[in-house]
């Protein structure tokens, strides 16, 4: 082998975006791509440039700097245009950067670029990359199509045929495997990928795997093992700490999960889920100073992105007023209220958000005011707002002389939650305080036995191969408990055993994903969302299970 | 890396400062490396400007190296071992000193298996081997020569010059880790020891768990001078 042996790829049809701040490596990355006959290049200074052009068209290959500067960095830029769909399925994506940072070492494929260009940038290295990142993507995009339509089974079966091939990205692959069939709730196949990969080497991303399957089915002790195999000693791995934090918190160890999320804060402090949950843990250690600074920083992160979500706001404005400092939580809604203006429910929690501060500082009138104005409105979406807004508000509209309202809201937290008896016990407690307490136990015991009954009412319909009276039951319900997870996969399990029987319904079928989905987001460690996601992809289709 | 009251400490300025540098030198260089493609110059302009590239290169390399063990030894160096192609490997580095290679008129070439495979850091295991190859290139007098060699599930690099050979001395602290700033071999030692911090960091697998990557320097060769020596388990 000599030096430069390679070939350059031929780029002259290649739709090439530049990403960079930096106008002399601009430069030298359009000369480079010149000598391969790239012709189609467009370029970008930053972000917001980036997300302009991703928006008109779909480029073939994204050269991105992870630091542009002012705006969001690289990797914010790589998920907010995978999240929109701003990327083809065959879309190349090389991130350049000056170093190896924690960044690059995040263990879920949705997160990463294809690959990462350290610096100084050669001829040799940007088309060997190039070269090879261009074949794999055309080789994998239906995969990455099927991953995209969330058909993980189908995405498995591709994966399966590469790998018979004896694909040289044989492990990229293996790794993909084993991640893919954790989202389709096949454990035991991800465990023996992970098993095997920690046969060959100590890899970070088989512990993490197999802590993520520990965690899943509550061995928590287990889940704690394997992680810190991964976090003793290095800092570098932010997912871990991140699965760390979240088994400590379950195992009731609050002053250890602070511990590291600071520490993967200090290597990477610009995630706001991750400041969003050193608030929370903060805050439930009285740790009012950082629960304040982390939610600021949450919100502030999160602002322009599409991890933009009420909740931070919420709790930075439930921690002011925690502290007495009425005027900031004001401050909190009203950027609420501003920063997402098109939200009908954010923007109704911004404002019922305002009754309990003007009852703590005294302004009773301006409190009954304004739960008057609200009260029909809360009502009417009390089975869709977030349970802890509920805590804090029905204890105020309580004071204020308002049961009803405030009892729809409990209520229906209780019914969404219908498994969770803390859940009962906080909404006992608050009509208790109200002295309410044996209306409390009657409405709340009632929702909660509501929900087991339609539960068990539609398992027995289904039984007894009354199919479609079950589905009516439980599509019904779901109106009452639109966040209850077990509620929405039940009702999954039936629209999908009724497919199996009648055949493939387009409009069923969005349904079923649709309760799939929105019960992974409430619960994401429910196995069954992605089992029930897998019999979906099956109805009507020829893959034959595995 | 900033205290509580939000003020920068002085690892702060070192650290960007480092980075001000690397991404200057990295332009330099790459500005440099286009001069030696233009024809027309003339011969000494060439060899001052690929003396200038080497310089800028040598720097580069030692303040990447500089972050990286900074990194190592804070314990938030994401040390991420994966299967990589030897080929690969050994063609990007190849690629990486060809113009000085050619401008110093050294004939450089490689050997590796086509289709072999091993687990490794790459950035960390480039920067040695890119270190080395430089190295040999700046002693060798007219070959160098870079081989990469799959030994059952591990990795074997050599780095073989024509050049005088190593120093006693250094043959002697075979161990790169002991020999800290050593102005007689003319630089400071860094790269010793970043290529002995980086073969540390590598760890065997399956039964082989307990072993760890070495580094060796040896006269003799397969061209007569030196012989720089990366084993990964």
């Amino acid at each position: 082998m000599t030096p430069r042996a390679a070939s350059p790829p031929d780029l002259t049809r290649t739709g090439i975006l530049i990403v960079e701040d930096f106008e002399a490596m601009r430069a030298i990355l359009r000369d480079l791509l010149a000598r391969a006959g790239a012709s189609r290049i467009t370029y970008a200074n930053d972000a917001a440039g980036a997300l302009t052009l991703l928006e008109r068209h779909r480029f073939d290959v994204v050269l991105c700097d992870l630091h542009l500067g002012h705006g969001k960095n690289g990797q914010q830029l790589l998920e907010e245009a995978r999240h929109r769909q701003l990327l083809a399925p065959h879309t190349v994506w090389l991130m350049v950067s000056a170093e190896k940072t924690a960044d690059m070492v995040a263990g879920t494929v949705e997160s990463r670029p294809d690959d990462y260009l350290i610096k100084p940038i050669t001829e040799t290295l940007l088309f060997s990359r190039l070269k090879r990142q261009i074949a794999k993507k055309r080789a994998l995009a239906p995969i990455e199509q099927a991953m995209r339509d969330r058909e993980y089974l189908r995405a498995l079966r591709l994966v399966e045929a590469e790998l018979e091939q004896s694909n040289p990205h044989a492990w990229d692959l293996k790794r993909l495997q084993a991640d893919l069939a954790l989202h389709a709730g096949d454990y035991p196949r991800a465990h023996a990928i992970f098993e095997e990969a920690l046969n060959l080497r100590d890899l970070p991303w088989a512990h993490l795997g197999l802590a993520k399957i520990h965690f899943h089915e509550g061995h928590l002790d287990d889940a704690r093992r394997e992680l810190r195999k991964i976090t003793d000693g290095n800092r570098a791995y932010l997912e871990a700490h991140d699965w760390l934090a979240r088994t400590l918190v379950r195992l009731g160890e609050l002053d250890a999960a602070q511990d590291v999320l600071l520490r993967a804060l200090d290597t990477s402090p610009h995630a706001p889920t991750r400041q969003a949950e050193l608030g929370e843990v903060a805050w439930h250690r009285g740790d009012l100073e950082t629960a304040t600074r982390a939610f600021q920083r949450a919100v502030d992160l999160a602002r322009d992105t599409p991890l933009r979500a009420p909740m931070p706001y919420l709790w930075l404005a439930r921690v002011q007023l925690a502290r007495g400092d009425a005027d900031a939580a004001q401050a909190t809604l009203t950027t609420l209220a501003r920063d997402m203006r098109e939200d009908a429910g954010a923007s109704l929690l911004a404002q019922a958000m305002r009754i309990p501060i003007h009852l703590r500082v005294g302004e009773r009138d301006r409190a009954q005011a304004l739960a008057a104005r609200l009260g029909a409105d809360l009502r009417a979406r009390a089975r869709a707002l977030p349970a802890e807004a509920v805590f804090d508000l029905a204890g105020p509209l309580f004071e204020l002389g308002d049961p009803a309202t405030a009892g729809a809201l409990l209520g229906g937290v209780v019914g969404n939650n219908h498994e969770h008896p803390e859940y009962l016990e906080r909404a006992q407690e608050l009509f208790a305080r109200a002295g309410l307490a044996d209306e409390g136990r009657e409405l709340l015991a009632g929702a909660a036995r509501a929900a087991t009954e339609i539960m068990n009412q539609g398992v027995r319909l289904a039984h007894e191969g009354r199919l479609d009276e079950a589905i009516q039951l439980t599509r019904k319900a779901r109106e009452q408990m639109p966040n209850n997870a077990r509620l929405l996969l039940n009702h999954a399990y039936l629209l999908i055993a009724w497919m199996e029987k009648h055949g493939r319904d387009l409009d069923l079928a969005l349904e079923t994903r649709e309760c799939i989905e929105t019960a992974r987001r409430l619960k994401p460690e429910e196995k069954r969302a992605g089992e029930l996601l897998t019999r979906l992809e099956l109805v009507g289709n020829d893959l034959e299970l595995a | 890396m900033s205290d509580s009251a939000g003020k920068l400490d002085i690892t702060t300025f070192l650290l960007s400062a480092i980075h001000d540098m690397k991404n200057s030198l990295g332009v330099m260089s790459s500005y440099l490396e286009e001069a030696l493609a233009l024809d027309g110059a003339d011969a000494p302009a060439r060899t001052r400007t690929a003396r200038a590239l080497y310089e800028a290169q040598r720097v580069n390399d030692h303040l990447i190296q500089l972050l990286a063990l900074y990194k190592i030894d804070q314990a938030f160096y994401p040390f991420d071992p994966e299967h990589h192609c030897l080929a690969d490997l050994t063609e990007e580095a190849l690629a990486r000193v060809a113009v000085l290679a050619e401008s110093a008129g050294i004939e450089l070439d490689g050997e590796c298996p086509d289709t072999a495979y091993g687990w490794f850091d790459y950035e960390l295991v480039f920067g040695v081997v890119v270190q080395a190859l430089r190295n040999a290139l700046h002693y060798a007098r007219a070959r160098v020569r870079l081989e990469v060699q799959s030994v059952g599930a591990g990795v074997r690099i050599l780095v073989d010059d024509d050049g005088p050979g190593f120093p006693d001395f250094l043959l002697e602290h075979g161990n790169a880790a002991r020999l800290g700033i050593h102005h007689q071999s003319g630089g400071t030692g860094l790269g010793l020891y970043f290529a002995s911090v980086v073969a540390g960091l590598h760890r065997g697998g399956g039964d082989n768990r307990a072993a760890s990557g070495a580094i060796r320097l040896e006269n003799g060769g397969s061209l007569g001078g030196g012989r720089f020596i990366l084993e990964l388990p």
